[in-house]
């Protein structure tokens, strides 16, 4: 039992921290009141981006490790200039930032398989060059238990986003530019009237959205995937449901991020594990098991879940 | 109202001005493959419109539409002719049957169509379209039913994955250094089945041969051929289990057991994996010394089949009607030519092989009940945990 939990954490941590990150970048852009249902798309871009860039560094043999970190850079950094058009048709002309979203979602499939193609002449672009895996941290896989959960067979990646979720929780929730980001998704009239720039702030946190997506994609394509073939398999829809499973806090959110990701490398394994596998359930049973137990956890945590009070609404200085 | 009728008569005159007189663009294209080489030329050959629909997927999925197309491609670089493909806008039978549709308006004589999702659309399209050729590949059409009823401007090319999944089975028994291998297989489908069932076969002639003691310790379907997640995370659980190869007939999630197979090499674990379909081996590669986890690939020659019929289309030897089986006799399947992670040993037992499988003295069993019956006669005892 303890070697299947040893088994499964590692994996479990590198399955949902693409998720986590993007599900971060979702939390600035809905706190501040806008919903962001383009995550899967901005993701996609940063799965593209960060593809080519590391493609045209195979192809130059160029082997360093900072070929990955580049390309994630660059990833979030187009990422955060796509969910620009977000932010403008949401914010600046009002749209219905569902239908806005949704757009970015399909713009940015379309896009992504065009400039594969464009570039590579294909739209798979497999790499060479990918994260790195650590099988065990000195001293600290040493550690009982936490050990072998969190510092063996864990990506670099990994702790660059749990390091960036807590800047995330601090920004949010202990500095004043997270209050006046709070204040936006909440009550938005009253943060103008206390002179703060709803529109600008609004800007800030799509960017910011679009940039954590980026990586997400980015590490996405450098850790699970080491192919881009034009999706990434949902994870962005995923991040979504994880932000409202997580009831817009950072840190519910990396919970409810890894709980999926724990239940759907449960789920994979089952049907490697010998005990397991030994009952003989069909495959079918454990493909559903993640979403199964997400919507059972759902229900049962999300009784007082409170949306931003002003998410989804165009802010109108003149409403009251 | 008149305005609808403007608009309307304006539509219908566009459309019949553009549908009058298709103009085909024959032209010779350049296309140089790795097997287009070998191929032969067809004399006499007319000149050929082939159209070509792609399954799900694109064009150059690295699998059956890239195949497909290749072998359409080949025939063209060799023979002045018009080829065409368009990628339908979904995955419904509408989707499809007007994707053929826009092809024979365009003046397309012989559609190929690639993938068992094609079953239904072919069924139809053979009978609206009777003065057209379709080729399905690996599937037969029927009407919903699963009974096939192949129309004599239709062919169905089925392939023997049994026979290529054996050869894997053989090459990898003779590999591992654990005595563990596994099977992945993506939708428990017919096409997937029989790589898997031939793979443990393989296995089992392997260990019987050549005084062996290799098990497949792991036979599984996960049940897509999308989710890469679960395919790294399969991988991982059994390279742990001390598993050295996995036969990978799993689409996307084959992906996913490539990369996991690759972060292992770079940290120095030794282990593989065996491609299907095509030859696989540029996307297993890893590092920048070119070398690749893949160690083998079972592959299916759609592209022969593709460059084959549309030589007889041309050539006016086209026979319909039935339903043809690409195997190792007529090079449909096989191993790839080159394989530079195998040993010269092992290929030189799995040449063996192929030759006997030609001879017919080696039967690759293409049924569960037949591999039962053969494992049994070859004394392999399938591990409690897995059903085939």
């Amino acid at each position: 039992m303890l070697d299947f939990l040893n088994q499964i954490f590692p994996l479990a941590i590198a399955a949902s921290i693409p998720i986590m990150i993007t599900a971060i970048g979702g939390l600035f852009s809905e706190r501040s009141g806008v919903v962001n249902i383009g995550l899967e798309g901005l993701m996609l871009v940063g799965a593209f981006t960060s593809s080519i860039t590391i493609h045209y560094f195979d192809q130059a043999g160029n082997n360093n490790e900072y070929v990955v970190w580049i390309a994630i850079l660059l990833a979030g950094i187009v990422s955060g200039l796509f969910a620009i058009l977000h932010a403008y048709a949401s914010v600046s002309l009002k749209a219905n930032q569902v239908i806005s979203g949704t757009a970015i979602n399909m713009l940015a499939t379309a896009l992504t398989i065009f400039f594969a193609r464009f570039l590579t002449r294909s739209q798979n672009i497999s790499l060479l060059n990918r994260a790195d895996r650590y099988q065990k941290i000195p001293i600290l896989s040493d550690i009982p238990l936490i050990g072998n959960w969190l510092f063996t067979d864990i990506y670099i990646t990994s702790f660059f986003v749990l390091l960036l979720c807590g800047i995330a929780w601090f920004i949010i929730f202990k500095t004043t530019h997270g209050l006046r980001l709070r204040s936006c998704g909440e009550y938005p009239q009253a943060a103008d009237s206390a002179g703060i720039n709803v529109v600008k702030l609004r800007y800030q946190a799509v960017i910011i959205s679009g940039i954590l997506s980026g990586f997400g994609g980015a590490i996405y394509i450098v850790t699970i995937a080491g192919e881009f073939n034009g999706s990434v398999n949902g994870f962005g829809f995923l991040a979504l449901g994880a932000l409202i499973f997580g009831k817009w806090k950072p840190l519910n959110i990396v919970f409810a991020t890894f709980f999926f990701g724990f239940m759907s490398t449960f789920a994979s394994l089952s049907f490697v594990n010998e005990v397991i596998s030994s009952f003989r359930i069909p495959y079918q049973f454990y493909n559903a098991l993640p979403y199964v137990m997400t919507l059972f956890a759902l229900v049962i945590f999300s009784r007082n879940a409170s949306a931003p009070m002003a998410l989804g609404e165009p802010y109108d200085a003149g409403k009251r | 109202m008149r305005k609808l009728f403007a608009l309307f008569s304006v539509f219908v005159l566009f459309t019949v001005l553009t549908a009058c007189g298709p103009k085909l663009d024959y032209d010779k294209g350049t296309f140089t493959g790795p097997y287009c080489d070998d191929l032969d030329v067809f004399a006499d050959a007319k000149k050929a419109a082939i159209g070509m629909v792609t399954d799900s997927g694109t064009i150059d999925d690295k699998s059956f539409n890239q195949g497909t197309w290749e072998g359409i491609q080949c025939y063209n670089a060799k023979h002045t002719s018009a080829v065409k493909y368009l990628q339908p806008s979904g995955e419904t039978k509408e989707d499809y049957i007007n994707a053929i549709d826009n092809l024979v308006d365009a003046g397309y004589k012989m559609i190929v169509a690639p993938g068992f999702k094609f079953e239904n659309a072919i069924f139809e399209a053979q009978t609206t379209h009777e003065d057209i050729k379709f080729i399905i590949i690996d599937g037969a059409p029927h009407s919903g039913n699963y009974v096939p009823d192949i129309k004599s401007n239709t062919v169905s090319v089925m392939f023997a994955e049994e026979q290529v999944g054996f050869l894997a089975g053989v090459a990898a028994a003779l590999q591992t250094e654990t005595g563990k291998v596994a099977f992945v297989g993506g939708m428990e489908i017919p096409a997937v089945q029989k790589f898997g069932w031939g793979y443990v076969a393989g296995v089992a002639y392997a260990n019987d041969t050549y005084d062996l003691n290799v098990v497949v310790t792991d036979y599984l379907y996960q049940g897509t051929f999308t989710e890469v997640t679960a395919g790294q995370t399969i991988a991982a659980g059994m390279y742990d289990e001390g598993i050295d190869i996995i036969f990978a007939a799993a689409g996307g999630v084959g992906v996913g057991v490539i990369n996991e197979a690759k972060t292992r090499t770079e940290a120095g674990e030794e282990v593989w994996v065996i491609g299907v379909d095509s030859d696989q081996y540029d996307a297993g590669k890893y590092g920048t010394a070119g070398k690749s986890v893949i160690l083998t690939s079972a592959m299916k020659r759609v592209d022969l089949a593709a460059y084959n019929y549309s030589g007889a289309l041309a050539t006016n030897s086209f026979v319909g009607g039935k339903q043809v089986t690409y195997d190792i006799k007529n090079d449909g399947v096989g191993l790839p030519a080159n394989n530079p992670n195998l040993a010269a040993d092992t290929l030189t037992k799995v040449d063996t092989v192929v030759a006997a499988m030609k001879a017919d003295t080696i039967v690759a069993p293409n049924t569960k009940e037949k591999l039962t019956t053969y494992l049994t006669s070859k004394g392999y005892v399938t591990p409690g945990t897995i059903t085939y």
